[in-house]
């Protein structure tokens, strides 16, 4: 009997309790959970560590939660807690140093778990990613082991060409996208234009999207009146570019063509400029309405 | 005495663990070399599921025989995809809505085709892109975040930018200035196009409709199995907790910094008088408690007919910080949309970093979990009903003086007893967040049990507008003994009746 007794009075502890004041554990679910975890650093460090830094410095600790700033480069600033109370902040302190007492911090590799999947790894690539020196609509190719560039969906243009290597996309993956990839190898080639910015006529470009074939993109987009594809192939160990303008020019078409210390761009079919290195190449209307251009090094 | 807390123990788990009474939870693995963080989701119309993952890729599932095939790569944060066919899909990728079509029937996407980028990006982290959500004509919703002060701007940006606000060149990441000028920024801001805002884009492409404004962060839309486009944002400025909204054109929906995008708007958002933005927003029509309900919700699925049993019709929405899903039954008055948000799933075994939800024609839910390096998990988790006579909530109707709630079997009418109810409600202000005010215990003057002991009407003085209302029904039993599946109910009530 006084068996039954104590059963039914435990099961009855619920109906008893009032509306308990919030619990450190409860508050800290609420207001920190989603950005702190005991032993390992994700959005915010750990509790570990924030134990390291306010264990003994309740003060310290109210203040920085009322009006943290930014500490860590690339980290996200930690929103203000000034609507929690000092009492409430003062539970979650305890709560802190309770749950993160004797725990050690998660060594966290800076590797990427998966730089050796095919979705780096394979050749060719595309990636749309954040890129260095390009607009946010940026788009990473690997043509083959030798070569890589950055195209920008957003000004539908080449921004720039690379040599031995692709990129290490894993400071953007690792969190929400507030990073930036490395550019694996060596740069050889920066357009500070398109070559046929002539053609939008004051408009924005506009991109239409892409076709894969073998990997490789064949990028469309419209220049003014003009739709063009592009598509940037390499064979024998030569990277070459390939475009389509339709409709073709009314009149001949002056490409002015990057030059980077000798790298520079040639055509394989029609008549090159006076000197390619010195001025723009020059097509025809016939000419440009299909013509490759070939990378030239020294 | 031991055996008596070892009993009090198992009786406390048992109770906890209602959900795995009457669902199966059960992980699917995922292939290796994936980072396997779900973005986007949905059911092919052969029964095979299409999944996007944080790293570009899109894989079709067969839960036939468990194969997983590539479909399409290299796509920009992916965070939700229509599965149009087998050789047609929709994605929203940061920059852009994109079609990834197999032209050529070699099962891979070959063609990659913009249907629409025309909005904005500064290249700040937190202008993510969700969506589509597609209706009945065929036109796609997509939501666009707004930017946040954790982090500036990039150098070069993709379209329109507003100068209401602090001058561009104060807003450059790159400089490591950010750190003085945040404060001015907003907590959120919208600086480049239609970020906060809802777009309509047709079925094809042409037309583009700046839809509604007014948003944060709005991981969740879909469109519930009356038609109704629902949003989910996330607590935070503005924000005194999640809301869920049922969006309609041309309304606004609290946050303020997307005003700057309203043609002719001229004035800085974060010196309109609250008031002002008071009067002007549409309220929600769900509200979920921070830290007790959700903190983070995602996207809101219609459950199809003759799946989940008695839930069938009704909108699932998923959460990523809390160990729960959460079901929205809606009850609308005069042309108000309000009703109430009720835990589903809410168990341990189900875990966190609940993104997207797609059901199969065989009746089973599919769960993608992301964290994006916050709180969250990965992973693809089917769930199937195995209680064909769940007793749960079926709905919550507002009266005159109290509530009415409809349960889905017969309840044990010595159980209606005991019920509580309480009120609070947010505030709406620039601060991150809000603690609960104007708490109040109301009392209920009478629970009554109809005759087929169905539905059990409460009866309580003081019921509030704009205040959401807590009834705690966790002593209901079915007539066979069963705890009730979710036996809290919030109800947002925003008109009286």
């Amino acid at each position: 009997m006084p068996r039954l007794l104590f059963l039914t009075l435990l099961l009855s502890l619920p109906l008893l309790a009032e509306e308990p004041a919030p619990t450190g554990e409860f508050l800290f679910t609420i207001n920190c959970s989603a950005c702190h975890l005991p032993d390992q650093q994700i959005v915010g460090p750990s509790l570990v560590e924030i134990r390291g830094l306010y264990e003994k410095n309740i003060d310290g600790f109210l203040s920085w939660a009322k009006n943290p700033v930014q500490k860590r480069q690339g980290a996200i600033e930690m929103p203000s807690m000034a609507h929690i109370p000092d009492e409430q902040l003062k539970l979650i302190h305890a709560h802190i140093l309770e749950i993160s007492k004797g725990l050690k911090q998660v060594k966290q590799s800076n590797a990427d778990p998966f730089s050796l999947s095919a979705t780096i790894a394979r050749r060719p690539n595309l990636l749309r990613i954040f890129m260095p020196d390009a607009g946010p609509a940026a788009i990473a190719v690997a043509v083959d082991h030798t070569y890589s560039y950055c195209w920008d969906a957003g000004t539908c243009r080449l921004r720039y060409l690379w040599r031995d290597g692709f990129i290490d996309g894993f400071p953007v993956w690792k969190a929400n996208g507030n990073g930036l990839p490395n550019v694996v190898g060596t740069k050889i080639l920066t357009e500070p234009d398109s070559p046929l910015a002539q053609l939008s006529g004051g408009t924005p470009p506009k991109f239409l999207g892409y076709n894969l074939k073998d990997g490789l993109p064949t990028f469309r987009y419209r220049l003014g009146n003009t739709t063009v594809t592009e598509r940037l192939t390499a064979s024998d160990g030569t990277l070459q570019r390939h475009f389509t303008l339709a409709p073709p020019p009314a009149k001949d078409l002056l490409l002015p063509l990057a030059n980077e210390k000798g790298v520079t761009w040639t055509h394989l079919k029609g008549t090159p400029g006076k000197g390619i290195l010195e001025g723009p190449l020059t097509l025809s209307p016939a000419e440009a309405a299909a013509f490759t251009l070939s990378l030239v090094q020294p | 005495m031991k055996f008596l807390l070892l009993l009090a123990a198992s009786l406390a788990t048992a109770s906890a663990d209602v959900w795995t009474d009457a669902f199966t939870l059960e992980s699917t693995p995922i292939p290796a070399g994936i980072d396997p963080q779900i973005g986007g989701l949905d059911t092919l119309p052969d029964g095979r599921l299409a999944v996007c993952f944080h790293r570009g890729e899109v894989l079709i599932y067969n839960p036939a025989d468990q194969s997983w095939t590539p479909f399409a790569q290299g796509l920009h944060e992916p965070l939700g995809i229509i599965a149009e066919s087998a050789t047609s899909m929709v994605v929203m990728q940061r920059p852009e809505l994109t079609r990834l079509r197999d032209t050529d029937g070699d099962g891979r996407a070959d063609d990659y085709e913009t249907i629409y980028d025309g909005f904005g990006m500064t290249g700040n982290y937190h202008e993510f892109a969700f969506g589509p959500a597609r209706d009945k004509d065929g036109n796609f919703y997509v939501a666009l975040n707004v930017a946040s002060n954790g982090a500036g701007i990039r150098k070069e940006i993709r379209g329109d930018w507003t100068s209401i606000g602090v001058p561009r060149e104060t807003m450059d990441n790159s400089d490591g200035q950010w750190g003085r000028f945040k404060d001015k920024a907003g907590r959120m801001y919208s600086r480049a196009a239609y970020r906060g805002w809802v777009m309509r884009i047709s079925p094809d492409g042409k037309t583009v409709t700046p839809f509604a404004d007014g948003f944060r962060s709005p991981d969740g839309i879909g469109i519930d199995a009356e038609g109704r486009l629902l949003v989910t944002d996330n607590q935070g400025d503005w924000r005194g907790t999640s809301p869920l909204y049922h969006v309609e054109q041309d309304k606004f929906y609290g946050h303020p910094a997307s005003l700057v995008w309203r043609s002719a708007w001229t004035r800085n958002p974060l010196e309109v008088p609250v008031p002002e933005l008071e009067a002007l927003r549409t309220p929600a029509i769900g509200l979920f408690p921070q830290g007790e309900l959700a903190n983070s919700p995602t996207q809101p699925i219609a459950i199809p007919a003759d799946t989940f049993g008695p839930f069938a019709g009704q909108t699932l929405i998923g959460e990523m910080n809390q160990p729960t899903l959460v079901r929205f039954l809606p009850d609308p008055l005069d042309g108000i949309s309000q009703g109430t948000l009720v835990p589903f799933l809410q168990s341990k075994n189900l875990g966190i970093g609940n993104h997207r939800l797609t059901f199969t024609p065989d009746g089973a839910l599919w769960i993608g979990k992301t964290h994006l390096s916050w709180a969250g998990a990965q992973g693809l988790v089917k769930v199937t009903l195995k209680d064909k006579h769940p007793f749960a909530i079926d709905s919550v109707h507002l009266l005159k003086d109290g509530f009415e709630v409809r349960l889905t079997e017969p309840l044990d009418p010595a159980s209606a007893k005991d019920l509580a109810l309480t009120s609070h409600r947010y505030l709406y202000h620039a601060t991150y967040g809000s603690p609960k005010v104007d708490e109040q215990t109301l009392s209920i003057t009478s629970t009554t049990v109809s005759p087929d002991h169905r539905t059990v009407i409460l009866k309580a003085d003081g019921l509030r507008e704009g205040h959401l209302h807590v009834l705690n029904l966790k002593f209901l039993k079915s007539t066979d003994g069963k705890p009730l599946l979710g036996d809290l109910a919030y109800y947002q009530l925003t008109k009286k009746r």
